[in-house]
């Protein structure tokens, strides 16, 4: 049931058998949320952190006026509030589309860390991967354009969807409005749809039906400035297979 | 316990005990001294040790070939400033001094043998690198949603905290060794417009910052511009 999850875990390497039974038994019974449904609040210390088993959900930050920012793009496999283990999150997360998510007692994982070190790495190693991504939008926000601002959000959302092995035919669920991406890219919502005409009707992608399509991965790419690195964590570049293929350079 | 690393982790978590203190000592393989502006890990880099910051400053950022570059952080006395390389290895971005350091020097064999054998320990290091990421989307926030203004008087707001609490601030006096590009490379503007947004703060009597010393004159008045509120840098002391 946690396949994804554990994939995530063995990023830098197989888990033993055990490992992967104790990660088994620590997730628990999966529960059905309807889409635009606040699942994680802003400051508490809630018992339970949740793994992502289906859909998708976006985690975000919102000033005292009321003014809001999305900070992450979840894909199933993803661990929606680890944060929970070692302190109270800063952050809340809303489902896009109706959900399946699948809860973690924290005080079990505390305990599963405890005796079994290694394992406590590869969920470190998660929060560590998330950390990294905030990077790579910190970095847009402050030094790229607006359009390869957008096209670098694309970009790592299909890409960590076929990791996930939810892309097919070049199109893969992301079923957000113009206010989503706007709210991610910092921009304001004329803005973001301008961005977006640009991108389409450079052959690079389509947004329609609740889905990404993307006509031009390589064109994409380099649009983003996109490279695909900081997804993995891993000692090796790995190239990861996918649609045009290569990786974009970066120096 | 004078190491600023302890003194951090003892002000979130009074829970910690003379051993767990001692055994991040015995961890340090040597310390260095560092001059200003010197890369200390660079992206793409696989790392074998982590280094903890004891003095000075230093910071993180991400580059393209082009020249475009981007502060991702600020480290003050009392960081780890690449804890992530533990268990990461590769890095994704690149760490260099902003003015002389101290640093502690932990290799990655010794945070293993720690994380093997100190549970409780292991996860405040865990905690140390959330309250990065917690301080990064702050950032993230800032530049997405706060004016250019707004977010420099946050950053002051964030790093007085940040030092007082390592007991660097004294009287809401602190050094800031920061150029006005630097500036501009953590707030996401050009030179031009950091100096202006620091011209602004003075003339609205909120700090002055002269000769990299900034000094807050009307600190409730420099929170309410930047909507500051703490609660992100976990400065609540609980057993954790």
């Amino acid at each position: 049931m946690a396949g994804r999850l554990i994939a995530n875990l063995e990023g830098h390497g197989p888990l033993a058998q055990e490992e992967r039974a104790a990660v088994e038994a620590l997730v628990g019974p999966m529960k059905t949320l309807p889409s635009d449904t606040e699942l994680v609040t802003d400051g508490e210390a809630a018992p339970d952190c949740h793994v992502l088993m289906e859909g998708q959900a976006f985690r975000h930050k919102t000033l005292p006026d009321g003014r809001r920012q999305i900070v992450f793009f979840h894909v199933p496999g993803d661990i929606l509030d680890l944060q929970l283990a070692g302190m109270p999150v800063d952050y809340s997360v809303s489902t896009l589309a109706m959900c399946r998510v699948a809860p973690i007692a924290r005080g079990r994982l505390a305990d599963l860390i405890a005796l079994r070190p290694r394992l406590g790495q590869a969920f470190w190693r998660l929060s560590l991967l998330e950390a990294a991504i905030q990077r790579e939008w910190m970095f847009g926000m402050g030094r790229r354009t607006a359009y390869a601002r957008v096209a670098h959000l694309l970009c790592e959302v299909y890409a960590r969807m076929q990791r996930a092995d939810l892309v097919q035919n070049n199109r893969c669920r992301f079923p957000i409005t113009q206010n989503h991406l706007a709210d991610a890219a910092g921009l304001s919502g004329v803005h973001t749809n301008r961005v977006l005409q640009a991108l389409r009707a450079n052959g690079l992608i389509e947004l329609r039906s609740r889905e990404l399509i993307v006509r031009d991965w390589a064109g994409l790419v380099a649009a983003g400035e996109f490279d695909a690195a900081y997804l993995q964590g891993a000692a090796e570049r790995v190239a990861m297979a996918r649609p045009g293929g290569g990786l974009a350079a970066r120096g | 316990m004078t190491n600023p690393f302890f003194r951090k982790l003892l002000r979130r978590d009074r829970s910690l005990t003379e051993a767990e203190a001692r055994a991040l000592d015995e961890a340090v393989s040597h310390r260095i001294e560092v001059d200003a502006d010197v890369e200390l890990v660079r992206q793409d880099e696989i790392s074998h040790q982590s280094l903890l910051l004891e003095q000075g400053w230093a910071c993180r950022y991400g580059a393209l070939p082009d020249g475009r570059r981007q502060i991702l952080a600020l480290h003050v006395s009392g960081d780890f400033v690449d804890l992530q390389s533990f268990p990461l290895k590769r890095m994704d971005h690149t760490v260099a001094t902003l003015s002389r350091c101290r640093i502690a020097v932990y290799p990655h064999e010794n945070l293993r043998r720690l994380s093997e054998t100190m549970p409780h320990l292991t996860r405040l290091l865990w905690m140390a690198t959330l309250i990065d990421a917690a301080i990064l989307r702050q950032w993230l926030l800032g530049a997405g949603q706060r004016s250019a203004l707004e977010r420099a008087a946050h950053l002051i707001c964030e790093l007085f905290t940040r030092l007082d609490v390592v007991g660097a601030a004294p009287d809401g006096v602190f050094n800031l060794p920061l150029t006005q590009a630097e500036l501009g490379d953590a707030l996401g503007v050009s030179q031009v417009h950091a100096n202006r947004v620091v011209g602004e703060l003075r003339s609205r009597g909120l700090v002055t910052w002269r000769d990299e010393t900034v000094r807050i004159l009307d600190w409730p008045g420099l929170q309410a511009l930047a909507e500051f509120d703490p609660t992100y840098l976990m400065l609540e002391s609980m057993d954790r």
